[in-house]
């Protein structure tokens, strides 16, 4: 089933990162025009459309074995971006991730090492918090509009083995009970299990008495040597 | 993780998708290809018209025929405890450009020549390393003639 997609972005063609001197994992911080600092112009950058070169770094970068690279994007700082921002930097961090994976790529098959491999894992992190703060201010919005917590319904089930569990819904095109895969599926835990589960809790709380007992006992043994030593935190 | 995308069904609208979290890398070709293809490894996920609305939309290039295969990764190499290891899959799409472009893929490690600061510790190296293989070296007056011969 192919998943006819037209990606929306929009004011993408708009704006594009200051060349390359600044690379996407700075902490960029532009302000707007009206805001109240001392007079200065309306920055205008002029977008970046190289097409297939943006899959590659800028010339003078090749055959270096190091290149520079500032610190990810921390939640806290992404927090402060406007969505249409967020949205961009997406769009920037993904073409930069395109670049180092070709980067590695071709390092791999020239069999050469490949100039500062951490900077895959810093765009990899930042895209991360990213998502998590998209779906913050998602979940938040949803929250005050709906009601409802979570985007994806769900329900507490319980399996055969008598574990409780949430059960998250999957879309399907047929009801439930037309569904013949679904309905092998058991949702609830036999009579037979029943002793299965108490051995189980029981071996539960034991493992827990003897962790505390243990706990208790390295203490009072630490106390016996050490008998004016400050009680640890621990 | 992956993403679940809504169950398209018959009326459904266009589904659009907001920060896609797919990855193209380009590729060297390994056989050789015509000078308007250019060759993508391409998450198991996307089909070609992913393919072709990704590279207009993100990366402003003109697409024309796109033609996808997925390679198998072997799975016949052995560790040291004798198990086979997997080679992941991927799925190789093939990029004809519009318009009449073309496309080389450029030489991304050039030689280039290692000169180190001043004062540092590699540079102290160099020095000495040079000046030992000078000593080694014969008296250049004597035209490559060993010193067995004598005068």
């Amino acid at each position: 089933m192919n998943i006819n997609l037209i990606l929306g972005i929009f004011i993408l063609k708009g704006w594009d990162w200051v060349g390359r001197e600044k690379s996407p994992l700075a902490a960029l911080s532009w302000r707007s025009p009206s805001s109240s600092v001392a007079p200065c112009r309306a920055l205008h950058t002029t977008i970046s459309r190289r097409g297939l070169d943006e899959f590659f770094d800028l010339p003078e970068n090749w055959g270096e074995t190091t290149v520079k690279s500032g610190a990810p994007w921390t939640a806290k700082q992404l927090r402060t971006k406007s969505n249409e921002d967020l949205h961009k930097l997406w769009y920037v961090l993904l073409k930069e991730k395109n670049l180092l994976l070709t980067l590695e790529q071709e390092a791999k098959r020239q069999r050469v090492p490949m100039s500062s491999p951490e900077r895959i894992r810093k765009v990899e992190r930042s895209m991360i918090r990213l998502e998590t703060v998209v779906n913050e201010r998602e979940s938040a919005l949803r929250m005050l509009q709906t009601g409802q917590e979570k985007a994806r319904p769900g329900a507490w089930r319980r399996d055969k083995f008598g574990h409780v569990y949430w059960y998250r819904f999957k879309e399907y095109a047929i009801p439930w009970y037309m569904n013949r895969r679904y309905k092998r599926k058991s949702f609830f835990t036999p009579k037979f299990v029943q002793p299965h589960i108490r051995l189980r809790l029981e071996k539960y709380l034991r493992q827990r008495a003897r962790k505390t007992s243990l706990e208790r006992r390295t203490q009072s043994k630490l106390k016996e040597k050490f008998p004016h030593a400050n009680i640890s935190a621990s | 993780l992956t993403k679940r995308y809504p169950l398209y069904q018959l009326g459904n609208p266009q589904l659009r998708i907001f920060r896609p979290n797919w990855f193209l890398t380009l590729v060297r070709p390994g056989k050789e290809q015509p000078p308007d293809t250019v060759q993508f490894r391409i998450p198991m996920e996307m089909t070609k018209y992913d393919v072709k609305n990704y590279l207009e939309k993100i990366y402003d290039v003109p697409v024309g025929a796109i033609r996808t295969r997925i390679q198998f990764g072997s799975n016949k190499k052995r560790n040291h405890l004798h198990q086979k290891v997997k080679q992941p899959d991927y799925k190789v799409a093939y990029v004809q450009l519009a318009q009449g472009q073309t496309f080389t893929f450029p030489d991304i490690f050039p030689e280039k020549e290692l000169k180190h600061e001043e004062g540092s510790m590699e540079e102290m190296q160099e020095k000495f390393m040079e000046d030992e293989k000078q000593r080694q070296r014969l008296d250049p007056r004597r035209g490559g003639v060993t010193e067995w011969f004598g005068l």
